[in-house]
Protein backbone atom coordinates (compact mmCIF):
# COMPACT_ATOMS: atom_id res chain seq x y z
CA UNK A 1 0.00 0.00 0.00
CA UNK A 2 2.60 2.60 1.40
CA UNK A 3 4.53 1.50 -1.56
CA UNK A 4 2.34 1.99 -4.11
CA UNK A 5 1.75 5.80 -3.14
CA UNK A 6 5.30 6.12 -3.45
CA UNK A 7 5.45 4.68 -6.48
CA UNK A 8 2.56 6.89 -7.81
CA UNK A 9 3.74 9.83 -6.58
CA UNK A 10 7.35 8.86 -8.08
CA UNK A 11 5.64 8.67 -11.22
CA UNK A 12 3.32 12.26 -10.89
CA UNK A 13 6.96 13.84 -9.94
CA UNK A 14 8.54 12.61 -12.96
CA UNK A 15 5.85 13.62 -15.32
CA UNK A 16 6.14 17.14 -13.46
CA UNK A 17 9.73 17.42 -14.43
CA UNK A 18 9.51 15.70 -17.89
CA UNK A 19 6.54 18.39 -18.59
CA UNK A 20 7.75 20.29 -21.63
CA UNK A 21 5.43 22.82 -23.11
CA UNK A 22 3.23 22.00 -25.61
CA UNK A 23 4.80 23.86 -28.13
CA UNK A 24 8.62 22.73 -28.20
CA UNK A 25 7.12 19.08 -27.97
CA UNK A 26 5.20 19.70 -31.61
CA UNK A 27 8.68 21.80 -32.56
CA UNK A 28 10.34 18.48 -31.61
CA UNK A 29 8.04 16.48 -33.42
CA UNK A 30 8.32 18.35 -36.52
CA UNK A 31 12.07 18.29 -36.50
CA UNK A 32 12.00 14.22 -36.10
CA UNK A 33 10.20 15.04 -39.15
CA UNK A 34 12.70 15.79 -41.04
CA UNK A 35 15.05 13.07 -40.30
CA UNK A 36 17.60 11.76 -38.04
CA UNK A 37 20.25 13.60 -39.27
CA UNK A 38 18.13 16.82 -39.50
CA UNK A 39 16.82 16.64 -36.41
CA UNK A 40 20.06 15.57 -34.46
CA UNK A 41 21.84 18.91 -35.85
CA UNK A 42 18.96 20.89 -34.97
CA UNK A 43 18.61 19.72 -31.48
CA UNK A 44 21.84 19.98 -30.55
CA UNK A 45 22.16 24.12 -30.27
CA UNK A 46 24.44 24.86 -27.42
CA UNK A 47 23.14 27.08 -24.57
CA UNK A 48 24.16 30.34 -26.81
CA UNK A 49 22.21 29.15 -29.92
CA UNK A 50 19.29 28.64 -28.10
CA UNK A 51 19.29 31.80 -26.41
CA UNK A 52 19.78 33.98 -29.11
CA UNK A 53 16.80 31.75 -31.13
CA UNK A 54 14.72 32.35 -28.09
CA UNK A 55 15.22 35.89 -27.90
CA UNK A 56 15.75 36.61 -31.93
CA UNK A 57 19.07 37.79 -31.86
CA UNK A 58 18.07 40.37 -29.62
CA UNK A 59 19.26 39.98 -26.12
CA UNK A 60 17.85 41.60 -23.31
CA UNK A 61 20.16 43.66 -21.41
CA UNK A 62 20.44 41.86 -18.45
CA UNK A 63 21.46 38.92 -20.19
CA UNK A 64 24.31 40.52 -22.58
CA UNK A 65 27.10 40.79 -19.66
CA UNK A 66 26.51 37.11 -18.41
CA UNK A 67 26.35 35.69 -22.39
CA UNK A 68 29.47 37.69 -22.90
CA UNK A 69 31.50 36.21 -20.21
CA UNK A 70 30.28 32.44 -21.16
CA UNK A 71 31.44 33.10 -24.87
CA UNK A 72 34.80 34.38 -23.63
CA UNK A 73 35.68 31.69 -21.36
CA UNK A 74 35.13 29.69 -24.70
CA UNK A 75 38.01 30.53 -26.90
CA UNK A 76 41.41 28.73 -26.82
CA UNK A 77 45.13 29.98 -27.46
CA UNK A 78 48.27 28.32 -29.36
CA UNK A 79 50.41 26.23 -26.97
CA UNK A 80 53.07 28.57 -28.05
CA UNK A 81 51.00 31.72 -26.91
CA UNK A 82 51.78 33.64 -30.27
CA UNK A 83 48.79 35.06 -31.56
CA UNK A 84 50.30 36.64 -35.10
CA UNK A 85 51.02 33.50 -37.39
CA UNK A 86 51.93 32.77 -40.61
CA UNK A 87 49.78 35.81 -43.05
CA UNK A 88 49.97 32.86 -46.03
CA UNK A 89 48.68 29.86 -44.42
CA UNK A 90 45.87 32.40 -43.01
CA UNK A 91 44.45 32.95 -46.50
CA UNK A 92 44.39 29.71 -47.56
CA UNK A 93 41.83 29.28 -43.91
CA UNK A 94 40.24 32.74 -45.06
CA UNK A 95 39.59 31.37 -48.78
CA UNK A 96 38.17 27.80 -48.11
CA UNK A 97 34.77 27.21 -48.24
CA UNK A 98 35.53 24.37 -45.68
CA UNK A 99 37.28 26.79 -43.28
CA UNK A 100 36.83 30.36 -42.25
CA UNK A 101 34.49 30.80 -45.89
CA UNK A 102 35.26 34.75 -44.79
CA UNK A 103 34.67 36.22 -48.72
CA UNK A 104 31.19 34.88 -48.23
CA UNK A 105 30.50 38.27 -45.98
CA UNK A 106 33.91 40.42 -45.94
CA UNK A 107 36.07 42.00 -48.88
CA UNK A 108 39.10 41.33 -48.21
CA UNK A 109 42.18 41.18 -51.15
CA UNK A 110 41.27 44.08 -53.34
CA UNK A 111 41.81 41.84 -56.32
CA UNK A 112 39.21 39.31 -55.18
CA UNK A 113 35.79 40.82 -56.40
CA UNK A 114 33.56 38.02 -55.17
CA UNK A 115 33.39 39.26 -51.84
CA UNK A 116 29.89 39.60 -49.95
CA UNK A 117 28.87 43.07 -48.00
CA UNK A 118 27.51 41.33 -44.97
CA UNK A 119 30.52 42.42 -42.53
CA UNK A 120 31.93 45.21 -42.90
CA UNK A 121 35.03 45.55 -45.50
CA UNK A 122 38.33 43.92 -44.29
CA UNK A 123 40.48 45.51 -46.46
CA UNK A 124 43.12 47.83 -45.13
CA UNK A 125 42.55 46.24 -41.70
CA UNK A 126 46.29 46.22 -40.81
CA UNK A 127 46.09 50.01 -40.36
CA UNK A 128 45.07 49.63 -36.56
CA UNK A 129 48.80 48.13 -36.29
CA UNK A 130 49.75 45.16 -34.34
CA UNK A 131 49.76 46.76 -30.59
CA UNK A 132 49.11 43.52 -28.27
CA UNK A 133 45.66 44.96 -27.94
CA UNK A 134 44.91 45.28 -31.29
CA UNK A 135 46.28 41.32 -31.79
CA UNK A 136 44.25 40.08 -29.19
CA UNK A 137 41.25 41.66 -30.04
CA UNK A 138 41.18 40.26 -33.86
CA UNK A 139 41.84 37.05 -32.63
CA UNK A 140 39.54 36.67 -30.25
CA UNK A 141 36.93 38.11 -32.63
CA UNK A 142 37.60 35.61 -35.46
CA UNK A 143 37.94 32.84 -32.81
CA UNK A 144 34.70 34.00 -31.37
CA UNK A 145 32.92 36.58 -32.56
CA UNK A 146 29.99 35.71 -30.33
CA UNK A 147 32.37 37.27 -27.34
CA UNK A 148 32.22 40.62 -28.78
CA UNK A 149 28.87 40.92 -30.68
CA UNK A 150 25.67 38.39 -29.16
CA UNK A 151 24.23 37.00 -31.78
CA UNK A 152 26.10 38.23 -34.71
CA UNK A 153 25.59 36.78 -38.22
CA UNK A 154 28.77 36.14 -37.76
CA UNK A 155 29.66 32.44 -36.76
CA UNK A 156 32.31 31.35 -33.94
CA UNK A 157 34.73 29.25 -36.33
CA UNK A 158 37.47 28.74 -33.46
CA UNK A 159 34.40 27.43 -31.06
CA UNK A 160 33.09 25.14 -33.63
CA UNK A 161 36.72 24.14 -34.88
CA UNK A 162 36.11 24.78 -38.05
CA UNK A 163 40.09 26.49 -37.80
CA UNK A 164 42.34 25.64 -34.65
CA UNK A 165 44.16 27.92 -32.25
CA UNK A 166 46.91 28.24 -34.81
CA UNK A 167 45.06 28.48 -37.58
CA UNK A 168 43.24 31.37 -36.12
CA UNK A 169 46.96 32.97 -35.56
CA UNK A 170 47.17 33.01 -39.13
CA UNK A 171 44.10 34.80 -39.94
CA UNK A 172 45.55 37.28 -37.34
CA UNK A 173 48.18 38.05 -39.33
CA UNK A 174 46.55 37.78 -43.00
CA UNK A 175 44.15 40.96 -41.75
CA UNK A 176 47.10 42.27 -39.99
CA UNK A 177 50.56 41.71 -41.12
CA UNK A 178 51.86 44.86 -43.27
CA UNK A 179 52.80 42.01 -46.21
CA UNK A 180 49.60 40.53 -46.79
CA UNK A 181 47.37 41.48 -49.70
CA UNK A 182 44.79 42.97 -47.87
CA UNK A 183 47.27 45.79 -46.33
CA UNK A 184 49.09 45.62 -49.71
CA UNK A 185 48.68 49.24 -51.66
CA UNK B 1 13.66 7.56 -76.97
CA UNK B 2 12.03 10.45 -76.24
CA UNK B 3 13.87 10.72 -72.82
CA UNK B 4 16.70 10.69 -74.38
CA UNK B 5 16.61 13.30 -77.03
CA UNK B 6 15.46 15.16 -73.69
CA UNK B 7 18.88 14.19 -72.15
CA UNK B 8 20.76 15.35 -75.23
CA UNK B 9 18.83 18.75 -75.24
CA UNK B 10 19.36 19.33 -71.81
CA UNK B 11 22.93 18.26 -72.28
CA UNK B 12 23.66 20.33 -75.17
CA UNK B 13 22.04 23.42 -73.05
CA UNK B 14 24.39 22.42 -70.18
CA UNK B 15 27.29 22.98 -72.55
CA UNK B 16 25.89 26.40 -73.43
CA UNK B 17 25.35 27.65 -69.98
CA UNK B 18 29.10 26.03 -68.76
CA UNK B 19 30.47 28.37 -71.88
CA UNK B 20 28.47 31.38 -71.55
CA UNK B 21 29.36 30.93 -67.87
CA UNK B 22 33.53 30.86 -68.93
CA UNK B 23 33.20 33.78 -71.29
CA UNK B 24 31.16 35.60 -68.72
CA UNK B 25 34.19 35.35 -65.93
CA UNK B 26 36.69 35.72 -67.98
CA UNK B 27 35.54 39.09 -69.61
CA UNK B 28 34.45 40.41 -65.79
CA UNK B 29 36.20 43.58 -64.82
CA UNK B 30 33.82 44.04 -62.10
CA UNK B 31 31.48 41.62 -60.66
CA UNK B 32 28.82 40.41 -62.53
CA UNK B 33 25.06 41.38 -61.70
CA UNK B 34 23.47 37.88 -60.75
CA UNK B 35 20.53 38.82 -62.08
CA UNK B 36 21.10 40.15 -65.42
CA UNK B 37 23.29 37.44 -66.32
CA UNK B 38 20.36 34.74 -65.90
CA UNK B 39 18.52 36.90 -68.15
CA UNK B 40 21.69 37.08 -70.79
CA UNK B 41 21.63 33.09 -70.51
CA UNK B 42 17.68 33.10 -70.71
CA UNK B 43 17.95 34.77 -73.76
CA UNK B 44 20.49 32.85 -75.38
CA UNK B 45 18.49 29.13 -74.57
CA UNK B 46 15.36 31.05 -76.34
CA UNK B 47 17.58 32.48 -79.54
CA UNK B 48 19.44 28.86 -80.19
CA UNK B 49 16.83 26.31 -79.22
CA UNK B 50 13.57 28.86 -78.78
CA UNK B 51 12.26 27.27 -75.88
CA UNK B 52 13.53 26.84 -72.23
CA UNK B 53 14.15 23.79 -70.03
CA UNK B 54 11.65 24.71 -67.15
CA UNK B 55 8.96 24.27 -70.38
CA UNK B 56 10.81 20.94 -71.00
CA UNK B 57 10.40 20.11 -67.15
CA UNK B 58 6.33 21.05 -67.24
CA UNK B 59 6.28 19.49 -70.59
CA UNK B 60 6.93 16.32 -69.06
CA UNK B 61 5.00 17.32 -66.05
CA UNK B 62 2.04 17.64 -67.81
CA UNK B 63 2.43 13.64 -69.77
CA UNK B 64 2.71 11.94 -66.00
CA UNK B 65 -0.43 14.25 -64.78
CA UNK B 66 -2.56 12.37 -67.00
CA UNK B 67 -1.10 9.15 -66.91
CA UNK B 68 -3.25 6.54 -64.90
CA UNK B 69 -2.07 5.10 -61.81
CA UNK B 70 -2.16 1.88 -60.64
CA UNK B 71 -6.08 2.57 -59.33
CA UNK B 72 -6.99 3.80 -63.09
CA UNK B 73 -6.78 7.16 -62.08
CA UNK B 74 -5.01 10.24 -63.12
CA UNK B 75 -4.28 13.03 -61.15
CA UNK B 76 -7.04 15.04 -62.51
CA UNK B 77 -9.33 13.64 -59.61
CA UNK B 78 -6.74 15.20 -56.97
CA UNK B 79 -7.94 18.44 -55.38
CA UNK B 80 -4.70 20.96 -55.35
CA UNK B 81 -6.53 23.59 -53.50
CA UNK B 82 -9.16 24.95 -55.66
CA UNK B 83 -10.93 21.99 -56.08
CA UNK B 84 -10.44 18.90 -57.93
CA UNK B 85 -9.43 19.14 -61.45
CA UNK B 86 -8.69 23.47 -61.23
CA UNK B 87 -4.94 24.21 -61.61
CA UNK B 88 -5.37 27.80 -62.50
CA UNK B 89 -3.75 29.79 -59.72
CA UNK B 90 -4.10 26.78 -57.20
CA UNK B 91 -0.23 26.90 -56.70
CA UNK B 92 -0.60 30.61 -55.37
CA UNK B 93 -2.60 29.40 -52.77
CA UNK B 94 -0.44 26.94 -51.09
CA UNK B 95 0.61 25.95 -48.46
CA UNK B 96 -2.75 24.88 -47.10
CA UNK B 97 -5.02 22.40 -44.85
CA UNK B 98 -6.46 19.41 -46.66
CA UNK B 99 -9.36 17.92 -45.11
CA UNK B 100 -8.79 14.58 -46.88
CA UNK B 101 -5.54 14.06 -45.84
CA UNK B 102 -6.22 16.46 -42.49
CA UNK B 103 -2.87 17.78 -42.95
CA UNK B 104 -1.13 20.92 -44.18
CA UNK B 105 0.69 20.65 -47.48
CA UNK B 106 2.60 22.55 -50.13
CA UNK B 107 2.01 21.36 -53.75
CA UNK B 108 5.23 19.03 -53.88
CA UNK B 109 3.76 16.80 -50.59
CA UNK B 110 0.45 17.45 -52.01
CA UNK B 111 1.12 15.80 -55.37
CA UNK B 112 3.18 12.89 -53.21
CA UNK B 113 0.28 12.08 -51.32
CA UNK B 114 -2.46 12.35 -54.00
CA UNK B 115 -0.17 9.95 -56.09
CA UNK B 116 -0.58 7.59 -53.23
CA UNK B 117 -4.06 8.17 -52.07
CA UNK B 118 -5.73 8.86 -55.59
CA UNK B 119 -3.29 6.84 -57.96
CA UNK B 120 -2.68 3.76 -55.89
CA UNK B 121 1.31 4.19 -55.87
CA UNK B 122 3.62 3.22 -52.78
CA UNK B 123 5.71 5.89 -51.33
CA UNK B 124 8.25 3.06 -52.77
CA UNK B 125 7.53 3.66 -56.69
CA UNK B 126 7.15 7.38 -56.32
CA UNK B 127 10.79 8.55 -57.89
CA UNK B 128 11.50 12.79 -56.81
CA UNK B 129 11.92 13.59 -60.40
CA UNK B 130 8.56 12.61 -61.55
CA UNK B 131 6.59 14.75 -58.26
CA UNK B 132 9.11 17.95 -59.37
CA UNK B 133 8.07 17.89 -63.25
CA UNK B 134 4.40 17.72 -61.96
CA UNK B 135 4.97 20.09 -59.59
CA UNK B 136 6.55 22.00 -62.48
CA UNK B 137 3.41 21.60 -64.54
CA UNK B 138 1.07 22.55 -61.84
CA UNK B 139 2.83 25.90 -60.90
CA UNK B 140 3.22 27.00 -64.26
CA UNK B 141 -0.87 27.81 -64.34
CA UNK B 142 0.35 30.15 -61.49
CA UNK B 143 2.85 32.07 -63.61
CA UNK B 144 2.69 36.04 -62.34
CA UNK B 145 -0.08 35.04 -60.02
CA UNK B 146 -0.65 37.27 -56.67
CA UNK B 147 0.43 35.14 -53.88
CA UNK B 148 -2.88 34.38 -51.63
CA UNK B 149 -1.02 32.50 -48.61
CA UNK B 150 -3.20 33.25 -45.18
CA UNK B 151 -3.31 30.61 -42.73
CA UNK B 152 -6.86 30.54 -41.10
CA UNK B 153 -6.99 26.75 -40.77
CA UNK B 154 -6.01 26.13 -36.74
CA UNK B 155 -3.37 23.97 -37.99
CA UNK B 156 -2.24 26.25 -40.90
CA UNK B 157 -1.79 28.72 -38.03
CA UNK B 158 0.33 26.00 -35.85
CA UNK B 159 2.28 25.08 -39.07
CA UNK B 160 2.80 29.16 -39.51
CA UNK B 161 3.91 29.72 -35.86
CA UNK B 162 6.57 26.29 -36.03
CA UNK B 163 7.93 27.44 -39.70
CA UNK B 164 8.64 31.17 -37.85
CA UNK B 165 10.46 29.04 -34.68
CA UNK B 166 12.60 27.11 -37.72
CA UNK B 167 13.20 30.45 -39.21
CA UNK B 168 15.34 31.87 -36.40
CA UNK B 169 16.61 28.53 -35.16
CA UNK B 170 20.38 29.21 -35.19
CA UNK B 171 21.87 26.02 -35.38
CA UNK B 172 25.02 23.55 -36.84
CA UNK B 173 28.41 24.37 -36.81
CA UNK B 174 28.02 27.89 -38.82
CA UNK B 175 25.94 29.11 -36.30
CA UNK B 176 23.59 30.17 -38.68
CA UNK B 177 19.23 30.62 -39.26
CA UNK B 178 17.36 31.45 -41.33
CA UNK B 179 16.63 35.18 -40.32
CA UNK B 180 20.05 36.39 -39.75
CA UNK B 181 20.68 36.35 -43.72
CA UNK B 182 17.02 36.80 -44.94
CA UNK B 183 15.73 39.11 -42.33
CA UNK B 184 18.85 41.02 -41.13
CA UNK B 185 20.92 41.05 -43.82
CA UNK B 186 18.40 41.20 -46.81
CA UNK B 187 19.62 43.31 -49.27
CA UNK B 188 23.76 42.03 -48.92
CA UNK B 189 25.55 39.64 -51.27
CA UNK B 190 26.54 36.57 -49.95
CA UNK B 191 29.84 36.31 -52.23
CA UNK B 192 28.04 37.72 -55.37
CA UNK B 193 24.33 36.63 -54.60
CA UNK B 194 22.15 39.04 -53.41
CA UNK B 195 19.26 37.79 -50.83
CA UNK B 196 15.99 38.92 -50.02
CA UNK B 197 13.45 38.81 -47.12
CA UNK B 198 9.93 37.58 -47.11
CA UNK B 199 8.54 40.71 -47.06
CA UNK B 200 10.83 41.76 -50.46
CA UNK B 201 9.69 38.68 -52.42
CA UNK B 202 12.10 35.58 -50.99
CA UNK B 203 10.07 32.22 -52.50
CA UNK B 204 8.78 34.08 -55.55
CA UNK B 205 10.62 32.66 -58.62
CA UNK B 206 9.91 28.55 -57.30
CA UNK B 207 10.19 26.27 -59.36
CA UNK B 208 13.02 27.18 -61.44
CA UNK B 209 15.67 25.87 -63.67
CA UNK B 210 18.71 27.15 -62.45
CA UNK B 211 21.68 27.12 -64.79
CA UNK B 212 24.55 26.90 -62.75
CA UNK B 213 23.87 23.46 -61.57
CA UNK B 214 21.69 22.65 -64.91
CA UNK B 215 19.09 21.17 -62.67
CA UNK B 216 15.35 22.11 -61.63
CA UNK B 217 15.00 23.55 -58.36
CA UNK B 218 11.77 23.29 -56.77
CA UNK B 219 11.08 25.24 -53.30
CA UNK B 220 11.94 22.27 -51.08
CA UNK B 221 15.22 21.72 -53.25
CA UNK B 222 15.71 25.33 -52.87
CA UNK B 223 15.28 25.49 -48.86
CA UNK B 224 17.65 22.03 -48.58
CA UNK B 225 20.00 24.14 -50.52
CA UNK B 226 20.52 26.93 -48.31
CA UNK B 227 20.03 23.86 -45.50
CA UNK B 228 23.29 21.90 -46.95
CA UNK B 229 25.33 25.07 -47.28
CA UNK B 230 24.95 26.20 -43.82
CA UNK B 231 26.40 23.07 -42.63
CA UNK B 232 22.33 21.49 -41.75
CA UNK B 233 21.61 18.14 -42.73
CA UNK B 234 18.49 19.01 -45.02
CA UNK B 235 15.82 17.62 -43.92
CA UNK B 236 13.58 14.74 -45.97
CA UNK B 237 11.42 15.66 -48.95
CA UNK B 238 7.81 16.69 -47.82
CA UNK B 239 8.56 16.55 -44.10
CA UNK B 240 6.62 19.11 -42.47
CA UNK B 241 9.77 21.83 -41.62
CA UNK B 242 9.54 22.52 -45.54
CA UNK B 243 6.05 22.90 -45.12
CA UNK B 244 6.02 25.30 -42.15
CA UNK B 245 8.67 27.42 -43.84
CA UNK B 246 7.31 27.46 -46.92
CA UNK B 247 4.23 28.84 -45.51
CA UNK B 248 5.56 31.12 -42.94
CA UNK B 249 7.97 32.65 -46.07
CA UNK B 250 5.03 32.88 -48.52
CA UNK B 251 2.45 34.13 -45.53
CA UNK B 252 4.84 37.26 -44.92
CA UNK B 253 5.24 37.67 -49.11
CA UNK B 254 1.80 37.67 -49.15
CA UNK B 255 1.17 40.18 -46.54
CA UNK B 256 3.39 42.69 -48.63
CA UNK B 257 1.35 42.15 -51.82
CA UNK B 258 4.19 40.33 -53.90
CA UNK B 259 3.57 37.92 -57.24
CA UNK B 260 5.64 35.00 -58.27
CA UNK B 261 7.77 35.37 -61.44
CA UNK B 262 7.11 33.67 -64.72
CA UNK B 263 6.76 30.16 -63.53
CA UNK B 264 9.02 27.53 -64.10
CA UNK B 265 11.62 30.39 -64.16
CA UNK B 266 14.94 30.71 -64.82
CA UNK B 267 17.54 31.49 -62.49
CA UNK B 268 21.19 31.15 -61.56
C1 LIG C 1 28.25 34.97 -42.40
C2 LIG C 1 28.89 36.25 -42.43
C3 LIG C 1 30.33 36.36 -41.96
C4 LIG C 1 31.39 35.50 -42.16
C5 LIG C 1 31.40 34.20 -42.95
C6 LIG C 1 32.52 36.10 -41.53
N1 LIG C 1 32.17 37.28 -40.94
FE1 LIG C 1 33.42 38.56 -39.97
N2 LIG C 1 31.83 39.78 -39.55
C7 LIG C 1 30.55 39.61 -40.02
C8 LIG C 1 29.71 40.68 -39.52
C9 LIG C 1 28.22 40.85 -39.80
C10 LIG C 1 30.53 41.49 -38.73
C11 LIG C 1 30.09 42.75 -37.96
C12 LIG C 1 29.34 42.36 -36.70
C13 LIG C 1 30.26 41.73 -35.70
O1 LIG C 1 31.26 42.38 -35.33
O2 LIG C 1 30.01 40.62 -35.27
C14 LIG C 1 31.85 40.90 -38.77
C15 LIG C 1 32.97 41.42 -38.13
C16 LIG C 1 34.28 40.95 -38.27
C17 LIG C 1 35.46 41.54 -37.67
C18 LIG C 1 35.48 42.76 -36.78
C19 LIG C 1 35.65 43.99 -37.63
C20 LIG C 1 35.95 45.23 -36.79
O3 LIG C 1 36.03 46.28 -37.44
O4 LIG C 1 36.10 45.14 -35.59
C21 LIG C 1 36.53 40.80 -38.08
C22 LIG C 1 37.99 41.04 -37.71
C23 LIG C 1 36.03 39.74 -38.91
N3 LIG C 1 34.66 39.86 -39.02
C24 LIG C 1 36.82 38.77 -39.52
C25 LIG C 1 36.33 37.63 -40.16
C26 LIG C 1 37.13 36.53 -40.62
C27 LIG C 1 38.65 36.46 -40.53
C28 LIG C 1 36.28 35.61 -41.14
C29 LIG C 1 36.56 34.23 -41.66
C30 LIG C 1 37.25 33.37 -40.78
C31 LIG C 1 34.93 36.17 -41.05
N4 LIG C 1 35.01 37.38 -40.44
C32 LIG C 1 33.79 35.52 -41.51
C33 LIG C 1 30.09 38.58 -40.81
C34 LIG C 1 30.84 37.49 -41.20
C1 LIG D 1 24.47 32.47 -44.94
C2 LIG D 1 23.34 33.10 -45.51
C3 LIG D 1 22.05 32.30 -45.73
C4 LIG D 1 21.34 31.56 -44.83
C5 LIG D 1 21.65 31.32 -43.37
C6 LIG D 1 20.17 31.06 -45.54
N1 LIG D 1 20.19 31.48 -46.83
FE1 LIG D 1 18.71 31.23 -48.23
N2 LIG D 1 19.87 32.15 -49.61
C7 LIG D 1 21.13 32.67 -49.40
C8 LIG D 1 21.71 33.03 -50.67
C9 LIG D 1 23.10 33.64 -50.89
C10 LIG D 1 20.75 32.72 -51.66
C11 LIG D 1 20.88 32.87 -53.17
C12 LIG D 1 20.30 34.17 -53.62
C13 LIG D 1 20.19 34.14 -55.10
O1 LIG D 1 21.19 33.86 -55.77
O2 LIG D 1 19.08 34.36 -55.55
C14 LIG D 1 19.60 32.18 -50.96
C15 LIG D 1 18.42 31.79 -51.58
C16 LIG D 1 17.28 31.34 -50.92
C17 LIG D 1 15.99 31.14 -51.54
C18 LIG D 1 15.65 31.40 -52.99
C19 LIG D 1 15.90 32.82 -53.37
C20 LIG D 1 14.66 33.64 -53.67
O3 LIG D 1 14.82 34.87 -53.72
O4 LIG D 1 13.56 33.09 -53.84
C21 LIG D 1 15.14 30.68 -50.57
C22 LIG D 1 13.67 30.33 -50.73
C23 LIG D 1 15.91 30.61 -49.35
N3 LIG D 1 17.20 31.03 -49.59
C24 LIG D 1 15.43 30.18 -48.12
C25 LIG D 1 16.22 29.99 -46.99
C26 LIG D 1 15.78 29.33 -45.78
C27 LIG D 1 14.40 28.77 -45.55
C28 LIG D 1 16.85 29.32 -44.92
C29 LIG D 1 16.96 28.68 -43.56
C30 LIG D 1 16.79 27.27 -43.52
C31 LIG D 1 17.94 30.02 -45.56
N4 LIG D 1 17.53 30.39 -46.82
C32 LIG D 1 19.18 30.27 -44.98
C33 LIG D 1 21.75 32.84 -48.17
C34 LIG D 1 21.33 32.24 -46.99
Amino acid sequence: MKRRTLLVMGLLLGLGLSQVNPFRARLEAALHGGGHEFARVMLAQDKGQALCSQYRDRLPPDLVPQFLAEQKALIKYPKDGKLLGDWKNGEKVFTDPKRGNCYACHAGDPKEVAFGTMGPSLTGYGQRGTSEPVVRYTYEKIYNAWAFVPCSLMYRGGVHGLFTPEETADLVAYLLDPASPINRR
Amino acid sequence: MRSYKHRLFLAGLALLGVLGGLFAYTQQQKPLDPYEEAMRQRQMYLETFGVLPGELYAEEGKELFFRKGPSGKTLEECDFGLGKGKLQGAYAVLPKYFPDSRRVEDLESRVYTCMQTVQGFKPAQIKRDEVKAITTYIASFSSKAKMQVVPKHPQELALYNLGRELWYHRAGARDMSCAVCHDQYAGQRVRLSPVRSPKQGLGSEWPAYRFEADKLYTMEDRIAFCYESIAIPAPAFYSEPYIALTLYMLAEATKAGKSFEELPFFTR
